[in-house]
Formats: C-alpha cells, structure tokens, sequence
C-alpha cells in the first residue's frame, strides 16, 4: 500500500528502490509461489486485486481468493480477474477459480479453510487493536494454510524516508520496530504450532545497515501435516462473508472444452493429410499431362523458423501424413482416415488417454465412416455462382 | 503544408479511436430550407415495423449534475486524483463516473461550491474544490457521453467481454473447427438522441476468432505455398488482420511483419532497462515463448498519448502470444466457409429479436445491474419500438421497347427479362478467347453456348479467335491483343491481376476472365453464358435496361473508396457519373492516394472531366447534380460536410459562370448501420419488402435523413442502407428524393435485381476495388465511358 520508492539517503542525495518496494513485495510472493508450485492461495487485505492478478498467471495456481473490508476497491479493477479470450481460445489443463470476498479478518468464513499460502501484505498495520487481537487466532488457528506471509513497514527505517512524520500512511495504526514485529510473530507461531523466518525487502542505504530492511517479512510455515479441515468445517457454520465476484476459467477438465480441443485436433490434421494427399495426386496427374516433371520445392523449414522442441501441430501430421499415406484411401468424393492414426499424435494422445475416450469425444462431432474406424473428409466444394469474374 | 482540416481529408479509413463515432453535433439539416419543417416523404402503403430500438427513461425532473474537480496542490496522476476524491464517499456517494477532471453525480451537493481535504500516502494534504458547473437535462449531448459510459458499465457488469467496440459473451462459443474458427456472440450497443427519443440501439454481433496463433498460422502457411513466395503471402495474409494477445485484452492492427527480428531482441521499459521479450513475457505474465526464432508483428498505434499528444512508439508482438481474429480475405471469398458462417451469423428476423431480446432481459433481470440504473434513475423500455413505414411503388424495368414487371418481393427480373432484346448492343466481332490446354473444352462450350444466348439479345458474335496458351502469366499477356475473353485454369490472383493491369492500362481493351471450374456443370452453362454475354456487352459500352426517370438533365455522381491493407496502404476512390437521361451511361475516373493525402483537389479533377462528358453527350450542362458519397467512414461527416461539400460547390462555379448553376445534392451512403427492421405478417416477424422507406422515429432530428430496403435477402435479416443528405440545393421533395434513390438501386448491371446501394455507388465500389486491388494505377482514360471494370 505503501510506494515508498523514492528514498532520500541521507548523505547521498535521493536514491531508488528499483523496482519500486510494492513490486518486490507482489514479486517476492508469485517468487515464493512458483518456488514451491502453490496451488491455493489467498490474499487477506487484496485492495485493487493486484497480487492476485499477477498471481492468476502462474502455471500452478488453481484456486485464488481475495478478502478486503472495502468492496468499492475490490470492485473497481476487479473484472481483470475475468478470464481472457485467449483463456477461451486456448483452454489450459489446469483448473482456475477467482473468488473475491468482502468481509473482515477478524472473522471466521470457511471459505478460507484448505489454502496452501495466505499472504497478509502490509495489511495488519490497518488493524485496529480488537481486531489485530482476533487475526493470530483467525488466521493461524482457524484458516491454518501450510504457508502464511505477513509484510509490515519498519519503523526503524522511517527517518530515512522524506516527510515521514508519525507514520507512513494516515490510515495506519501503528507501526513496528523489528523487535516488536518479530516478538509479535514469535508468539503467534509458537502460539499455533508454526515455524517463522524473517525476511525483508528495500535495503538501507550503507552507513545504515542496523535499521533494517524498509519492509519486513515473517514467513509462516504450519508445522503440522494439513488433517484439520474437516475438523475445521465442524468449527463454524456460519458465512460472515459475502462473494462479490467469481470466475471459473475454462479448462480441458471441463468436458466441452476437452471436446473441442480435441475435434479441432484431429479436423486439423485430417484436413493437412487431405491437402497432402490431393496435391500429390494433382502432381502425378501433371506430369502424366505434360509429360515433364514440374519442379516442386521440398518442405522445408524457413530460415527464420526452426523447429525444437515444441512443434507445432502442422509438422506433425506432415510426418503423419507421409506415415500413413498407405491405409488412407480415396472413395468418392471423400478421403477416409484411419481414426486410430490420429491416435499416435502425441498431443491427442495425451487429451484423450484412452482411444475409446477419443472416439467418444468426437463421435457427433466429426464426420466418419459408417463402422466409426475412419475419419472423413469430404473433398467436394460447392461454390458460389453470382457473379463470374 | 497543408492545413490541419484538410489533413484530416483524406480518404480516411473506417474505425479509428479517437473519433466520434456517431457523428453528434454534426447539424446538416439547418441550413436545408425545404426540410426544416418536415423531412418525411408520402407516397407508398404503410407497414408496420418494429425495430432494434429501446427507449430510455428517466425519472421525472431528472438532471445530471456535473463537477468540475480541482486539487490544490495540483495531482497530475488519475489515479491519485480519484483516490483522494473518493475519500469523501460520503459527501459524493457511491452512485457516480469521475474520469480525474470531471465528476458526474445524480443529486445535488448542497453548496455550489465544495471544499474538502484528502491526505496523500505521503501524509501530504491537498485541498479539493468541487464546483459545481452544470445540471444537465437528459438529452444533453454531455448525458448521451455518459449514457454510454455507464451502459459499458453495466455490459462488464454482466460478464460481457470487450474486444474492440462490441461485448461478446464468451461462455457459449460457436466452435467450427472445419475452419479453425470460434465465433462468440454478442452485442454492439449504441445510446443516442433519435428523432423523438433518446434509445438504446442494440444489435447481434458475432466475433470471429481463431483457436489458432499467429504462429500456427504461419506454419500452416509455410506448408502450402513455396518458400519463395512464403515471406510475402505471409505479409499478404496478416497484415491488416486484427490480433488479440494472450496475455491481456488488447487487439492490435498487424502493420508489418519484421523479419529480421526475433523475440530474443531487447526493448527499452519504461524504467530504462533493457530487456528481450523473452524475459519480459516470462517475468511479466508467466508466458514461455518457445519458438525463438519467429519474426515478430509490427503495429502502429493510433492513440495519442499524454496531453502533449506524444506518439508512442510501434508496438512489437510476438507471434506465438497473439491470436487471430476475424477472417482473412482468403477466408472472405471461400464460398464454403462463408456458408458456414452463415448458418450461424445470419439470424432470420425473428432469432435476430429474440437475441436482442436477450440483453434486455439480462439487463431487466440482473440485481446489480438494475440498481445501477436505479442509483443513476433510468430505465429502459421492455420492449423493442413500434412505428410505421412506407412500401414505396415498385418500378417497371423498360427494356428496348418492351415494359418488364416483376415480383416485387424477390426483387429480380432475370426470369421477366431472359431472351428479350437489350436497350444496346455491341457486336463481338472480332475478338479473342484464351486459354490453355487443359481448358480446351471448356472454351469450346463457352464459344457454343455463347452462340445460344446472343441472337436473341439481339448481339451479333462472329467466331472468336482461339488462342491456346501454356498456364503462365507471361504466355497469356503474350496473346493478348484485341477484345477478349481469358479462360483462367484457377483462381489465381496474380494472373488475373496481370492480365487486368495489361488490358486496362497499356493496352485498352475490354476484357472478361472466366474460370474454367464455373464452367465445368453442364446444367448451369447456358445461364452462365447468358450472364457472361451480357457482362461483355456491357464492357464494351452496351446498355441493358432502365427504369423510368422523370427528372430531366439530371447528372448523378457515385464515390466510393478501397483502402488497400498491404504495405503502402495506399487508397483508391472511384468516381463514376451518368452520361445521359436513362442512367445507363456511366463516365469515370478513379483517384489514387496515398496514406494521408487529401482528397478534394482530385475530386475536383473528376468533376469537371464529367461534366465536360456530359457536355459531349448532350450538348447542355445538366441542372442537377445528385452526389451519392460511399465509403464514409463512421465520425467523417464533419470533415466531409465543411471540406468536400465547398469543393463540388467551387468545380460547378468556376465551370458555369454565365449560365445557371447546376443545383447541387450531396447524400451520404452507409451499408454498416446497426438498425434493423423487422415487418409484422401474419403474426410473425419477417423482413420488409424491398421498397421500404424508414424516415420516422429512428432517424436523426439534426439531419436530413432516411432508410431504404432497397434487396431481397434469401436467409438471415435484410440491412437497411442509410442515406443521409447533407447538402441539397435541388428542393426536391423528400418523397422524390426517396424514390430516386431506390430507382437508381435497379441498374446495377452486374445484378438484374435491386441492389442494396444505388448503382453509381456499386460501379465506384468495383471500379476502386479492381484498381486497389489489381491494377495499382490508373486506367487507361479511352475506357472511361465504359463499364470495363464489372
């Protein structure tokens, strides 16, 4: 809450926190959260939804929440929490939900039960003191994540800052010495059976290394293996807090988008095999006209485009095409494909599992021969007559 | 150096930010002093329609209350100024839209002039004066701003995602996988002032995006074309497409596609520091870009940023992070994924209400939402408007002699009219048809079938010279010497823009390009030749038929514009006139310019060489001029009205100065409009029927204007055209004016039906798109009394 990033050293004029300090914090979380691949976390005290915007971008990241006292901040930059279109476009295989609660953290909401990190960040300086009174037990007694972050200002580093007069920021009711937070926190860890570590971001300039860090950081680590929720579930029935936002974000757990995927796959490549397959008979059939051979230019790759190690569906039914020229044939106006062929595509492979799944996925979806063994791709084009040119 | 208006006077593309879409304040209708009472024309049966308008009401004695916001120290950042101004939540309320200068509230503060205090995380204490500076009725040019603002809001507020101008719904996709294709509904909305009330315009909208990236679609291309051609097909491919990224909500123009660059380059952040895209992309959203080695996307933004309007530099795009949106044009002219298409995004009338109906029902049914509008005391009408319009007369085709009438529901004569004799005709004497080997049966059905349908046009054909050419370009440029026909093997773009570029430019002469699959179905070629024969006489300066025109020595005037996408982006604006009394002679010219030139001086050029045409033909100026002004993009009317309007009104002053001034008409045409028109028959909704004139209730107050149904759609709901008169000296009724218009949307001559636009716009359109899009230059003049570009 604090952008503390301009700092005036005492001696050698104004100095920088670069990145400014509220970064390194939201930094020093998505950090902690890709290092130990976190799943859940919540943001207590999430104000513009920040940390939780750049935290939806992590790959492990299945279930967000946020709780604030103030529902009009929450609300006005909320709708960034909405998935995107490309989220649509390109479902991913993990599962996503936002949530954001309005409420307070002196109270008791179940929905807070089960997450891997809670992150207070600057939040417990805003507490008034019946309320700082209630949040070890809300948090580490009730919530009891595997992981809590709390982040405070360093009154010690206050006279380093320019026109600091009490605190740094009106609203706060306090703000500690490293001595009194780390006391603060010692308690409570030993209090509720959790381990602690100090920590800090924005380093005092030299000369002045004893004040300490501009923002300090207790790290909560549950000593306990996770057995309590349900016993947790059984302490409060009641829901003092009200969800003023949710969003579910598409995923191939979610059957209609497994689906999809997989039908577009698999039209995908039939469609390159066909196009492979007409071009070579259009070849054939123009050199048996002309009785010369028409140079073709191999496949090739463009200079500007080699391929490692993620190819890109094309190349690979390329390669397929050439695998399986043998079994697809031409009938009528239609090219039939042996479906179990689609099959080996690894990525198909790996959306479906089990080759009856795939048949099922696309089974209505995809045109294919009477016995379902064989995918069909019509090679018979209407076209339109209006106007000649 | 040329002046800040006529800048702007160029043949300027649709879209763009920082316009004003809808053209408010542009008031034309008060200096035209036969429509100042009433602009509505008479003639016609009355119909009744409803349409895709919602009222909006406001509470009784509403009023809008506007603040000025001042901050003392001055605060430059929006966002501090907000977060301190709504410190006082109490004082202003929750109810409110403040963009950092401007506060609007719903009540009334009690002192005009407020004095409050806010304190900076700094501890830094500011002072903030809210003035009050205006109470605003609800139709207010200022309210209709912030209508719209606030029904943005309530769109978001229902989860409708923003891309562009519209919302779309992104929870039902239309997923077409044939095509590599997902379509997502959704709405385009528009709150503005309309003749008698202020309503809520709303449309159907589809979103046409692409499952695959920018990336995926190189590769796909890379494996269809050869390698030497990839780099530019690439660029003809993507370039002007509208891409939307991965990792944000933001759409992009594709300007360029650079090369020589990769995503390990750096770029310079804000901060000073320079990064590669890779770690940028990494650190920022967590997004791997695994190709290192693709090119990357070049787009140039439009918006001007910071009060001193300082233009930020090109944004660079990576390929593999940026989704395709909309369709390619190699997409646009495939039949089959048109149809496709179709079958999802074209909505007979009554699906078409019912998903408008839709939104209403989200909006009246949604808590949040409708606190909202409570807070703010509006609401909108149920249900969609109802008002009458007129069914105007249906015109008789005159065709050498003999009167044609026809079905006016399908709006098309080419049953009526088979066999008859044209109004003239041109002998196709001596003329060449080429071809190539494997198309030698085709062109021998072509030669047959033509020698079925001419006599009875009453065209004389002599044998065409055969001419067999090998499939290349060159081979058929080499054949080419007198009237032609070219039987093309495929649809390949660069032969027949090759052929094109030679026969219009270095070598005049009409040409007609056939390709040899159309002529493939035997139960089809004779009405294909017949279509052919009549495209050739045409092309050679025959006429084909007209309808009757009442006014004399009346000259009327088409423009349209083509914005070429490709590098250059250059514009090209065709210009056609008529030459005599039936409107079956057309003069033109077209006018080739690059990014930013201005227009208006070559108009002036395109004016007085038709006028001196006219002259040759009839040995008199004419007495009217009827200017029917295509291509206008959506906030131009302005530009349009103070800069071209005086131009045509110079060229006609300096031509005639003894004798009488021609009068002058000047009528903006509009196909993308979002009205729709629905007719009550037999209790169900259907279209209108071609002839339906709408100048009532969904009309502008401040113009002088009107819709006309002029075709026939056979699937989904037909779309009205509007004409907007801007400028008109002519006192001609508003009933004649109509009436006009749709009698000139008959002679089109590609089309024995009624077109959407009057035929002068459709020959300018396909005059600016073959230059624009295959000759690149101007034609050769000694075809210009000619239809050659059909």
């Amino acid at each position: 809450m604090v952008d503390a990033n301009l700092v005036k050293g005492e001696c050698t004029g104004t100095i920088k926190f670069t990145p400014p300090l509220y970064k390194q914090r939201y930094q020093f979380i998505k950090d902690l959260v890709n290092k130990y691949k976190l799943r859940k976390v919540a943001d207590l005290g999430c104000a513009d939804c920040s940390l939780l915007w750049m935290l939806k971008f992590c790959k492990c990241i299945e279930v967000l929440a946020g709780l604030d006292i103030c529902e009009n901040v929450m609300k006005e930059k909320m709708h960034r929490l909405s998935p995107l279109p490309g989220d649509y476009l390109q479902p991913s295989e993990r599962t996503l939900i936002v949530t954001l609660h309005h409420g307070s953290v002196a109270q008791k909401d179940p929905c807070m039960l089960g997450f891997d990190l809670i992150t207070c960040i600057e939040l417990i300086e805003h507490l008034e003191a019946t309320e700082l009174e209630k949040f070890p037990e809300v948090v580490f007694g009730f919530m009891a994540p595997a992981m809590v972050v709390i982040s405070t200002p360093n009154s010690e580093f206050n006279p380093l800052l320019p026109g600091v007069t009490l605190f740094r920021h009106p609203d706060h009711k306090f703000e500690w010495n490293q001595a009194q937070f780390q006391s603060w926190a010692l308690d409570a860890a030993s209090c509720y059976d959790y381990t602690v570590e100090f920590t800090g971001l924005g380093a005092p300039p030299p000369g002045t290394e004893d004040v300490g860090f501009c923002t300090q950081i207790a790290v909560f680590r549950r000593k306990y293996p996770n057995t309590g929720e349900t016993i947790n579930l059984e302490k409060s029935t009641e829901n003092p807090y009200r969800t003023i936002f949710k969003a579910v974000y598409p995923s191939l757990k979610d059957e209609k988008y497994l689906r999809n995927a997989v039908v577009s796959e698999v039209i995908n490549t039939a469609q390159i095999i066909t196009r492979r397959l007409l071009d070579s008979f259009k070849s054939d059939y123009k050199e048996h006209r002309n009785g010369l051979l028409e140079l073709k230019p191999d496949f090739q790759l463009p200079h500007c485009f080699t391929r490692h190690s993620k190819n890109p569906s094309v190349a690979e039914a390329e390669k397929l095409a050439d695998d399986i020229n043998m079994e697809t044939y031409v009938s009528g106006n239609a090219v039939y494909i042996p479906l179990i062929k689609f099959f080996s595509i690894p990525k198909v492979n790996k959306l479906c599992g089990t080759f009856e799944n795939l048949s099922k996925l696309i089974t209505g979806k995809v045109a294919l021969s009477n016995d379902g063994s064989a995918v069909v791709i019509s090679t018979e084009h209407e076209h339109e007559e209006k106007e000649i040119e | 150096q040329i002046s800040a208006g006529f800048q702007e006077l160029s043949l300027g593309e649709r879209g763009g930010r920082r316009r004003d879409f809808h053209d408010l304040g542009v008031n034309t209708r008060q200096a035209i002093e036969h429509v100042k009472e009433s602009k509505t024309g008479t003639s016609g049966a009355i119909i009744k329609l409803s349409t895709n308008h919602f009222r909006l009401t406001s509470r009784p004695q509403w009023a809008l209350y506007q603040y000025h916001i001042n901050y003392n120290p001055q605060m430059e950042a929006r966002r501090l100024r907000s977060a301190l101004l709504f410190q006082h939540g109490e004082l202003i309320g929750r109810t409110r839209v403040f963009d950092g200068t401007t506060l609007f509230l719903p009540k009334k503060l009690e002192n005009k002039v407020t004095e409050v205090f806010s304190q900076t995380r700094n501890g830094e204490t500011v002072k903030i004066t809210i003035t009050l500076t205006s109470e605003l009725p609800p139709t207010s040019p200022t309210c209709l701003q912030f209508y719209n603002i606030i029904f943005r809001r309530l769109l978001k507020m229902m989860n409708l995602q923003q891309i562009g101008r519209n919302y779309y719904n992104p929870n039902d996709p239309i997923s077409i996988p044939n095509h590599r294709v997902i379509i997502w509904p959704g709405f385009t909305t528009s709150i503005l002032q309309y003749e008698t009330s202020i309503m809520l315009c709303t449309d159907v909208s589809h979103k046409v995006l692409r499952s695959e990236t920018v990336l995926d679609f190189m590769y796909n291309l890379y494996g269809q074309v050869e390698e030497q051609r990839f780099r530019d097909t690439c660029a003809k491919e993507l370039v002007g497409l509208i891409v939307l990224t991965k990792y944000n909500n933001k759409t992009y123009r594709v300007d360029d596609i650079d090369w020589d660059a990769n995503p390990r380059c750096t770029f310079k952040k804000a901060d000073g520091s320079e990064i590669s895209y890779v770690d940028y992309y990494r650190m920022q959203y967590n997004q791997e870009i695994t190709d290192l080695n693709q090119p990357v996307l070049v787009s140039q933004t439009k918006r001007k940023r910071g009060p001193g309007g300082i233009m930020p530099g090109p944004a660079v795009l990576i390929p593999e992070l940026c989704y395709l949106t909309g369709l390619t044009d190699k997409m646009r002219s495939d039949f089959n994924v048109m149809k496709d298409l179709s079958l999802h995004t074209r909505l007979t009338p009554e699906r078409r209400e019912r998903e408008v109906g839709r939104l209403i029902d989200y909006i009246q049914q949604d808590d949040s939402v409708q606190k909202e509008l409570r807070d703010w005391g509006l609401s909108f009408d149920s249900r969609l408007l109802s008002f009458t319009g007129r069914i105007i007369q249906a015109e008789k085709i005159h065709q050498s002699g003999r009167v044609f009438e026809y079905n006016p529901q399908f709006a098309d004569w080419s049953k009526e009219t088979r066999g008859a004799p044209l109004i003239s005709v041109k002998p196709l004497d001596n003329w060449l048809l080429v071809y190539t080997r494997r198309n030698y049966d085709a062109a021998n059905a072509l030669v047959q079938n033509l020698f079925k349908v001419t006599p009875s046009m009453g065209i004389q054909m002599n044998k065409a010279i055969m001419i067999e050419v090998e499939d290349r370009t060159e081979a058929y440029l080499r054949a080419l010497k007198q009237k032609v026909v070219c039987l093309l093997s495929s649809n390949r773009k660069d032969k027949y823009d090759a052929i094109k570029k030679y026969l219009c430019t270095d070598c005049p002469t009409p040409s007609q390009c056939v390709i040899a699959r159309t002529l493939s179905r035997p139960q089809t070629i004779m009405a294909i030749a017949t279509k052919i024969a009549l495209q050739m006489n045409c092309k050679m300066g025959g006429e084909l038929w007209s309808v009757e025109i009442p006014l004399k020595q009346l000259m009327i005037v088409g423009i349209d514009c083509y914005h070429d996408n490709t590098a250059g982006r250059r514009s090209v604006a065709g210009f056609v006139a008529s030459l005599n009394q039936g409107m079956t002679r057309w003069f033109s010219r077209c006018i080739l310019q690059d990014r930013g030139q201005e227009l208006v001086d070559e108009l002036k050029v395109c004016l007085q060489a038709a006028l001196r045409a006219w002259f040759n033909c009839n040995q008199h100026m004419p007495s009217r001029i009827i200017v029917y002004r295509d291509g206008v993009g959506d906030g131009q009317l302005k530009t349009l009205f103070s800069y071209e309007v005086p131009q045509l009104l110079d060229c006609l002053k300096s031509r005639s100065q003894k004798i009488d001034l021609p009068r002058l008409t000047v009528i903006v045409v509009k196909k993308r409009v979002n009205a729709r028109f629905f007719a009550h028959a037999g209790g169900k909704l259907q279209n209108p029927p071609p002839g339906t004139v709408i100048d009532v209730e969904v009309t502008r107050p401040e113009w002088y204007d009107f819709f006309i149904v002029s075709q026939a759609v056979r699937s989904g709901s037909v779309s009205p055209t509007h004409y907007n008169v801007i400028y008109d000296s002519s006192a001609l009724k508003p009933d004649h004016m109509q009436r006009l218009t749709y009698k000139l949307c008959h002679m089109y001559y590609n089309w024995p039906g009624v077109i959407r636009v009057p035929a002068p716009c459709q020959y300018a359109h396909k005059l600016a798109f073959l230059v624009g899009q295959s000759i690149h230059r101007e034609p050769n003049l000694s075809l210009s009394d000619r239809l050659y570009y059909l």
